[in-house]
């Protein structure tokens, strides 16, 4: 439970953690519809090179990226049985009595990896470098303009907000309940499928009841303090743009435009 | 030695920036049959040690000896279920542990998680019930719909009726009125004094240490600073003074009759000779 990697924030003290939110976001948002386009090794080569670059800068550990990756290795093995016996064009790669392994299989398998790897790279960029709560003021920013036709960007924020500030408390209070629930020889690991069932159930009741008991707490809490979504609020911390995001944001069209352009 | 932790070190998230160090190279022993209290302030590990004790933690570095078990980092433990079975452990706030449709299957979930038969498990979760204080009345209801009181009653309950051999409380009276904590501490000593259970309870209640406890056992940043009998503890050196905690009601009184220019010696630590030494003291006047 403690080992998630994926989209954890980093308290470091780097060049990538001080830049505006708004624009990493937007600048994630870049990334991905490049590592999208089809624009084979080459593409890759470039928006890997940057990726990595913008790792070093914001001193986060490529181990730290493995790591990460290791939910998805199960997948992985996966696609390539699925690609093996499914693609059967290229050069034959391997020949194991008569079942006839093709180089597109594996290539292809390999290039998918790649892209994922690309994938959880820059999101994990985004999310170690962003306190959460940077990034809903981001997104809160990003969607202000919408609120003239009626959307509710303020309420999506705070929901947002409100949902990534429990996680951590959701994960605490599961490590506790399993612990409690151990105490009283609750054994998730083994077992016969029926007290598995069981086992499972013990958690997830006490989880829920403690959710909607916090749930209905914070909305006290909320509304003693005079709470109006709707209300026109100043923010204690202000977004403010400076000359390394423009920089990022040039680099990052780049990266785009270079892969376009390979593409066509 | 029954219940021991040898140079024991325990870090959470090891090798990464949100590594801590909860537990500092631990010695200590437990003495079997009694009740100690563990106390010292928040965040000095407390929690962390007693998780020891029926290995939900397994030290990060050193050996935790209970019962006849031994656990370390460097080796499998395996088969912590029948450990689970010997050792107790009632966590902070159990009552949202609770999650059966009745009171008395909640109970009885302990029990039957440990194979006991359909019959014991249901006596023995009855006789925890009465233990706690809670009647026949209460069996058919839902755990979710009765007071956070008795729904510390009903977890402590579910712990009790698997009858371990050690019991360990994690601040088993935080939140209750001080009549249901002192009934609850009562009921503590009864299972040591009658069915020679081994008690630990972590509180911050030095009230309930000086009235209930035999041992002492005085945490701060991950160390065990002191480890003495209650009566030393609190009637002998200075230990007491130095840990900044308050002190027990009935020390306070002689502390300030003191100051009031009563002649009480500072460490008597009977009730009735405290009240003899007042009486005396008011009849010279």
């Amino acid at each position: 439970m403690n080992n998630i990697a994926l989209g954890r924030y980093l308290p470091l003290d780097s060049i990538v953690h001080k830049m505006d939110p708004r624009y990493k976001l937007v600048a994630m948002l870049v990334l991905m519809v490049a590592i999208f386009f089809p624009s084979g090794y080459i593409g890759y080569a470039i928006i890997g090179s940057f990726v990595l670059f913008s790792l070093l800068l914001a001193k986060l550990n490529i181990k730290m990226i493995l790591r990460a990756m290791k939910p998805m290795l199960f997948m992985l093995v996966f696609l390539t049985f699925v690609n093996t016996l499914v693609l059967r064009t290229g050069y034959v790669l391997i020949d194991l009595f008569g079942f006839k392994v093709y180089s597109d299989a594996i290539f292809q398998t390999l290039y998918i990896t790649i892209r994922l790897l690309l994938m959880i790279m820059v999101t994990t960029i985004l999310t170690a470098s962003t306190k959460p709560l940077d990034l809903t003021l981001a997104i809160e920013d990003l969607f202000s303009p919408l609120k003239r036709f009626g959307f509710p960007a303020h309420e999506i924020a705070m929901m947002i907000s409100i949902a990534l500030r429990f996680i951590p408390t959701l994960i605490d209070e599961t490590n506790r309940i399993m612990k409690a629930q151990a105490s009283r020889g609750v054994d998730l690991k083994e077992g016969t499928f029926k007290e598995k069932i069981m086992a499972i159930l013990s958690l997830i009741v006490p989880l829920f009841v403690s959710s909607f008991q916090r749930a209905e707490e914070l909305a006290d809490a909320m509304e003693a303090r005079g709470y109006i979504p709707s209300a026109k609020r100043t923010r204690y911390k202000q977004l403010k743009h400076t000359m390394k995001d423009w920089v990022m944001m040039f680099c990052v069209i780049c990266v785009l435009g270079s892969v376009i352009w390979i593409s066509l | 030695m029954p219940i021991a932790f040898e140079k024991v070190n325990y870090i959470y998230a090891p090798k990464t920036p949100f590594q801590y160090e909860a537990l500092k190279c631990i010695d200590l022993a437990i003495e079997l049959n009694k009740i100690t209290a563990i106390i010292g302030p928040t965040g000095s590990g407390k929690s962390t040690l007693v998780q020891h004790l029926n290995a939900l933690l397994v030290p990060t570095d050193g050996t935790v000896y209970i019962l006849d078990r031994e656990l370390s980092s460097n080796q499998k433990n395996k088969d912590l279920k029948s450990l689970r079975q010997r050792v107790g452990l009632v966590f902070q706030f159990p009552e949202y542990q609770l999650f059966e449709e009745t009171i008395l299957k909640d109970v009885m979930f302990g029990p039957l998680n440990f194979k006991m038969t359909e019959e014991d498990a249901r006596q023995k979760s009855m006789t925890a019930l009465t233990m706690v204080g809670l009647d026949e009345s209460f069996y058919e209801r839902s755990p979710l719909d009765i007071s956070g009181g008795q729904k510390r009653r009903v977890a402590i309950a579910g712990i009790l009726a698997i009858n371990p051999d050690v019991l360990v409380l994690d601040e088993p009276t935080a939140g209750l009125d001080p009549q249901g904590a002192k009934s609850m501490m009562e009921l503590f000593v009864e299972l040591n004094r009658k069915y020679k259970k081994t008690i630990l309870i972590v509180t911050h209640d030095m009230d309930h240490v000086l009235n209930y406890c035999d041992n002492v056992v005085v945490m701060k940043k991950g160390e065990v600073i002191t480890h003495q009998q209650v009566n030393d503890f609190f009637f002998k050196g200075d230990t007491v003074k130095e840990i900044e905690m308050a002190l027990p009601q009935r020390l306070r009184v002689v502390e300030s009759l003191r100051e009031k220019g009563f002649k009480l010696d500072s460490k008597i630590s009977n009730l009735k000779d405290l009240a003899n030494a007042i009486k005396k003291e008011i009849s010279h006047e």
